[in-house]
């Protein structure tokens, strides 16, 4: 076997077996939230949300979109009692 | 992390539709014992309705039609495979529950001497009840929840049920916010986690840019296939005509009242009814794979008025942002047309005809689980299937327990389940749930997507089971994604479930649902039959024939084949006239 050929045959097998490794990428998402309206310690908009994609972001004490996982349904939108939220259709579907 | 156990006389998986009407009438039955609603969301905005409904789409009304007409539509529209009984048990007591929801507070269209507004969309009879104001449905339903003393725990999903000498003895849940598992023991069960939604990709590619609400994920189809239940009708699979690219209904049964229709690229109408069945969608499919296509919602001929009334119905019910997709496009029903597709397949009785075998009890084939709403096999049982079957499901199973204690509960299951629960979030470096997901629901659409073909199903199958190991592999950061996760199993069971049964039926049936390239004629020697599926003993999925039980309402051939005359001539059709009259052109 070749030295080219042994070292694909080991690669290969690694490439089978080994751990995978993660990164993280960016991706808009389509609940926008006016922070200014927001009441801090509210969390009805996470109440509603059917998929559970909302969240309340620790640096601001706001609810967020904290996962990619928007059905825009707008529940959110409508039950926010200060109207601080405003679902965009996502960009993939818009 | 593991709770305490909770005890319940009935637990309710799923706080929809179904799930709402049977908790409510199993806590009026049992008025002092025990009644949970475990809901994966929250109850106020869960199901799919969780913002409402346009109206009833099979109401069977007195003076309107009858239970047995309802049940002959059905049959007619579902090629002859159903348990008529089962659909008669929902069609006697479905106006019962009409009048309970009206006494409740939903708003039903009414004419002006105060009967109920029903219209014309089926083939053959009048079903359809709008209700143009059914964006508070849920919150009504929720309300009488409360109001009725039912337990409700939110965020907790449930990802095994447990059964014991046969019978059941409760459920393990995982809560997706603190990522405990929950073991609750009870004497009877519910099913009412609704669709599986998320099985083939929507051409989007977004995963959650799908017609069901996505946390409906096939939980249901997934739990009570490992309890041991028989599941029916599978390879007849949910395909809908939507909105491209929304992926939400048009929707031909608002409009079509107000004079709306589907048409082609030439404006010319191609089908008689707009009624969503796989002979409707084969129609649907021919016309857009030729040089007809693509096809239309077409509302343009009607007047400003007409058009601001429907908007006021579609963008207010069930998916409201109808209008904002519309906009973001810069098109509106008075210029342009709507394009509407083809959707990725999914499992819903309440559409189509694959679920949960279940008898006019809403009992499944494991004694003490029962079974309502898009999951369970009673063929488009819609929204008011599953409020009323609901009902059903906690008179049998209140019936079920006088008698009967709770079962031991398997200690060994529960130790291994929660072992398998929380497994993900020991593997940091293993496999992500979205990628997991993205692959499994794009194979589905590539192997499983009508047309279908025996060697096309069979590469698709290896793909799920070589997917089935690939669990193993699945890591969750967080609670969350440990919820992601375990739905991931609930899609590739269903994706497995999906293939198998249309391998197993070796005909063409249900139009487009099963159109089998290599068997396109329907075969009735071989397959009037209904094909369910179970785990066998050694662990495998196998497939059986069932017979279908002697009808209650006997049809002739030519009514059986009824549904098979949806297309309009060639020759009959006409161009949409520019200048039409808003009004009942479209149906009728």
């Amino acid at each position: 076997m070749s030295e080219i050929d042994q070292r694909e045959k080991v690669k290969a097998e690694a490439a089978t077996t080994l751990r995978q490794a993660h990164t993280t990428y960016r991706v808009s998402v389509p609940v926008v939230m006016n922070e200014q309206k927001c009441i801090a310690g509210c969390k009805i908009c996470i109440d509603s949300c059917p998929v559970d994609c909302l969240a309340i972001n620790p640096e601001t004490g706001k609810a967020h979109m904290k996962f990619d996982e928007c059905w825009y349904c707008l529940a959110c939108e409508i039950d926010c009692p200060r109207d601080a939220i405003t679902v965009q259709i996502p960009y993939l579907l818009r | 992390m593991q709770n305490p156990v909770i005890e319940a006389d009935v637990v309710v998986i799923g706080g929809g539709s179904a799930g709402s009407t049977a908790a409510i009438r199993a806590k009026e039955l049992l008025p002092n014992g025990k009644v949970l609603l475990l809901e994966k969301a929250h109850i106020k905005r869960s199901g799919a309705i969780a913002i409402g409904m346009d109206g009833l789409n099979n109401a069977v009304i007195p003076g309107h039609a009858t239970p047995e007409q309802y049940v002959k539509e059905i049959t007619m529209a579902n090629d002859g495979i159903v348990n008529q009984r089962a659909v008669y048990e929902y069609a006697k007591n479905s106006f019962d529950m009409i009048r309970k929801l009206d006494s409740w507070g939903v708003k039903f269209q009414k004419t002006q001497s105060g009967d109920f507004d029903v219209k014309r969309v089926h083939h053959n009879g009048n079903y359809v009840l709008p209700m143009p104001e059914g964006y508070d449905l849920k919150k009504i339903l929720t309300r009488r929840l409360k109001r009725a003393g039912v337990t409700v725990l939110n965020r907790v999903m449930a990802t095994r049920l447990l059964v014991s000498n046969g019978r059941i003895a409760g459920l393990i849940g995982l809560d997706s916010r603190t990522g405990t598992v929950q073991v609750v023991r009870a004497r009877a069960v519910i099913l009412c986690c609704g669709a599986s939604g998320r099985l083939g990709l929507p051409a989007s590619g977004y995963l959650y840019g799908t017609y069901e609400n996505p946390s409906n994920a096939g939980d249901g189809y997934s739990l009570a296939y490992h309890a041991g239940a028989e599941l029916t009708g599978i390879e007849c699979f949910q395909i809908n005509p939507l909105i491209k690219d929304y992926n939400g209904p048009a929707c031909a049964y608002v409009t079509g009242p107000f004079g709306g229709h589907t048409v082609n690229a030439h404006g010319h109408r191609f089908i008689e009814s707009d009624y969503w069945s796989g002979q409707m969608m084969m129609e649907f499919y021919r016309e857009l794979h030729s040089q007809n296509g693509p096809v239309y919602l077409e509302l343009r001929h009607l007047q400003p008025e007409t058009l601001r009334e429907i908007e006021g119905v579609l963008h207010r019910t069930e998916r409201p942002s109808r209008g904002r997709f519309h906009l973001g496009r810069g098109h509106s029903y008075d210029t342009n047309r709507v394009e509407i597709h083809i959707s990725e397949i999914g499992l819903c009785s309440g559409h189509s005809a694959s679920g949960v075998w279940v008898d006019e009890k809403g009992a499944t084939t494991v004694p003490g689980l029962y079974t309502a709403g898009d999951m369970a096999c009673v063929p488009h049982n819609y929204l008011l299937g599953a409020l009323t079957y609901g009902e059903i499901c906690a008179n049998n199973a209140a019936e079920f327990l006088a008698d009967i204690g709770f079962a031991d509960l398997p200690t060994d299951d529960i130790d291994r389940e929660t072992l398998r629960v929380t497994a993900p979030l020991q593997r940091p470096a293993g496999l992500l749930h979205n990628q997991y997901e993205f692959k499994v629901r794009r194979l589905v659409n590539d192997y499983l997507q009508p047309p279908k073909s025996k060697v096309k199903m069979e590469i698709g199958l290896s793909h799920f089971m070589r997917a089935e190991e690939e669990l193993e592999e699945l890591s969750a950061a967080n609670p969350h994604e440990l919820m992601r996760v375990m739905e991931c199993g609930f899609i590739r069971d269903c994706a497995e479930m999906a293939a198998r049964a249309s391998l197993y039926r070796t005909e063409s049936r249900w139009g487009l649902y099963h159109y089998r390239l290599d068997y396109p004629e329907m075969n009735d020697a071989d397959w009037f039959c209904h094909v369910n599926l179970r785990k066998a003993a050694d662990g495998t999925m196998e497939a059986l024939k069932r017979p279908v039980a002697p009808y209650l309402f006997p049809l002739s051939e030519e009514e059986l084949r009824s549904y098979h005359r949806i297309r309009i001539p060639a020759a009959e059709t006409k161009p949409r006239s520019t200048n039409g009259t808003p009004g009942h052109a479209a149906l009728g």
